[in-house]
């Protein structure tokens, strides 16, 4: 009898453990990792470090590249990095190498990525709201077409397990994929983020432009968590000599 | 033009009727009908000013702004809220979500809400009647707005375009499309930011309206694009709640301004932001590629004397 009693036992624990496996894994499945956080660059970069070594450009976009160094060199910062000079959005993909924080606000249909430096955000539509024409003119989906890129368009997300594949399109060309190398229109960036560990978030970025590359590159960039503290005000006009402000200037 | 494209002269043009009207955030409004008074120009015929030539009505600037655009002046670029539209979140105390002030926009504020005139101090009646002035002079004077400096609650909340709020145990942060805007209200006041333009934001919660007290202003604010103002001094309590009015939900907001250098006592006003999940993508505001330029902020706005 006791002997039967601890193989019902054993069934059972066996039953429970197995049932409660799958009921993990499908858990995992239906409900995504949660990137929420503060993070902060693991460790601080200013370029892309392209897989393989270097950067497969075309002939135009080695062009490109030389002349920003060369502007670089004549610090004429606002004739090739405008965003730099007028403290302008940076885009992407080079907000995603802010040496600020930032912090991940994840909700079912929107993950907003909110950067402590100038008080910008990214969203990622993760609910097929831009499908759904949930959304106005200019944010980026498929009615406007015909309207100017932008530094950071809303990107597309879904995931593939506990990783975020999120694609992003239609660039301005005002802005540079890092401090020297530019892009067109037709940069398209797909990013696989994900938690390489509960202190360590991972963003494997691809690159392509047919205009400026001659083949898709990539990077990875990985990032810190935070304590969770509120980020103080970020003004980065403040830093910028503006000719009539503040108030009683020159008064 | 330089080589990334800009376009300085349409830049300068765009900035300055937008400026001239309200800020940046009007640069997506049509056209005005041929022959119409530009918004910002002298009050209304037949608007009723006080004795020192201030409108003494709250509305009269904007019921002639609608009646100029022939609609309601917030939904001409917004289509009406799905009927299927989620809804918010069923905790009163969650106020997670998209909101937007999609009523009349208020240009000058003269009456609280109780109809009541404002009690200006000398101070603050002096530089009211300054900013009114300029405008109808075809003058008028920079402000933050102009320059994509973080303007102060009562502008930010006001222009008609959408804000996110996200929340967590500690901490509620509003982002507006307009200007990139943040405010964040510390629930707890051992973790509140340092102050900035914004000020500095603690609430706690009263039954389930939260009271947000907000102090430590870096500058002075326009309250309205036509000139209304409060100083640093002031200390502002704004008190939030989820409310449904008819099947509309919204987020409610009475706005007490305690500013004793431009106002004798304190006084109220309110407001309500619809609940627009559809709102939720924003566009992008990216006002300081002109406003970071050197030449960026055009002289047609001249810098307000501060005496």
């Amino acid at each position: 009898m006791v002997c039967t009693r601890y193989l019902y036992r054993y069934a059972l624990m066996l039953y429970l453990a197995m049932s409660g496996g799958v009921l993990t894994q499908q858990s995992i499945a239906a409900e995504p990792m949660t990137l929420e956080g503060t993070w902060k660059l693991s460790t601080p970069q200013t370029a892309f470090k392209p897989d393989g070594g270097s950067i497969p450009f075309t002939q135009k976009g080695r062009q490109r590249y030389k002349e920003d160094k060369r502007l670089q060199a004549q610090r004429k910062l606002d004739e090739y990095d405008y965003a730099t000079a007028r403290c302008a959005s940076p885009g992407l993909p080079r907000l995603m190498i802010t040496p600020e924080r930032f912090r991940i606000w994840q909700r079912p249909s929107v993950v907003t990525i909110r950067f402590e430096w100038n008080r910008l955000i990214r969203q990622i539509d993760t609910g097929g709201l831009i499908a759904q024409k949930r959304v106005g003119q200019g944010n980026g989906g498929p009615n406007d077409e015909a309207l100017v890129g932008r530094a950071v368009p809303i990107s597309q997300g879904k995931w593939e397990g506990d990783t975020l594949l999120v694609t992003t399109e239609g660039f301005s060309d005002n802005t540079l994929i890092d401090d020297l190398v530019p892009h067109g229109y037709d940069m398209k960036l797909t990013e696989r983020i994900r938690l390489r560990d509960q202190d360590t978030l991972e963003d494997r970025i691809t690159i392509e432009d047919p205009e400026y590359f001659t083949k898709p590159w990539r990077t990875v960039v990985t990032y810190t968590r935070q304590p969770d503290e509120i980020f103080p005000e970020s003004v980065c006009l403040d830093s910028v000599n503006l000719e009539h402000w503040p108030p009683g200037k020159g008064q | 033009m330089n080589r990334r494209g800009t376009n300085s002269a349409s830049s300068k043009f765009a900035l300055i009727a937008t400026l001239v009207c309200m800020g940046p955030a009007m640069a997506q409004l049509p056209a005005l009908p041929p022959g119409a008074a530009r918004p910002g120009g002298p009050p209304a015929a037949g608007a009723q000013l006080d004795s020192s030539g201030l409108p003494t009505e709250n509305m009269d600037d904007s019921e002639a702004m609608r009646a100029r655009l022939g609609a309601n002046f917030a939904n001409i670029m917004r289509p009406p809220l799905q009927a299927d539209a989620p809804e918010p979140p069923p905790d009163p105390r969650n106020f997670e979500g998209t909101w937007y002030h999609e009523d009349s926009l208020v240009m000058y504020m003269a009456r609280d809400m109780f109809g009541i005139p404002l009690p200006f101090t000398p101070e603050g009646r002096k530089v009211v009647q300054r900013r009114v002035d300029s405008i109808r002079n075809g003058k008028p004077y920079l402000n933050a707005s102009a320059y994509c400096i973080p303007t102060g609650q009562f502008w930010q909340f006001d222009l008609n375009m959408p804000f996110n709020v996200h929340q967590s145990e500690n901490l509620m942060e509003l982002q507006f499309e307009e200007y990139h805007g943040i405010i964040t209200i510390a629930l707890d006041a051992a973790k509140a930011p340092p102050a900035g333009y914004m000020g500095r934001s603690v609430a706690h919660w009263d039954g389930d309206t939260l009271v947000v007290e907000t102090s430590g202003f870096k500058e002075g604010m326009w309250l309205t694009s036509r000139g209304s103002s409060v100083s640093k001094d002031l200390k502002l309590t704004q008190r939030i709640r989820k409310v449904k009015t008819g099947n509309r939900w919204y987020l409610e907001m009475i706005y007490t301004i305690d500013d004793p250098t431009y106002y004798t006592q304190p006084w109220s006003y309110a407001r309500r932001y619809a609940w627009r999940p559809d709102m939720t993508l924003f566009r992008e505001y990216n006002c300081e590629v002109q406003t970071g330029a050197k030449d960026g902020v055009d002289a047609s706005l001249l810098p307000e004397p501060t005496n």
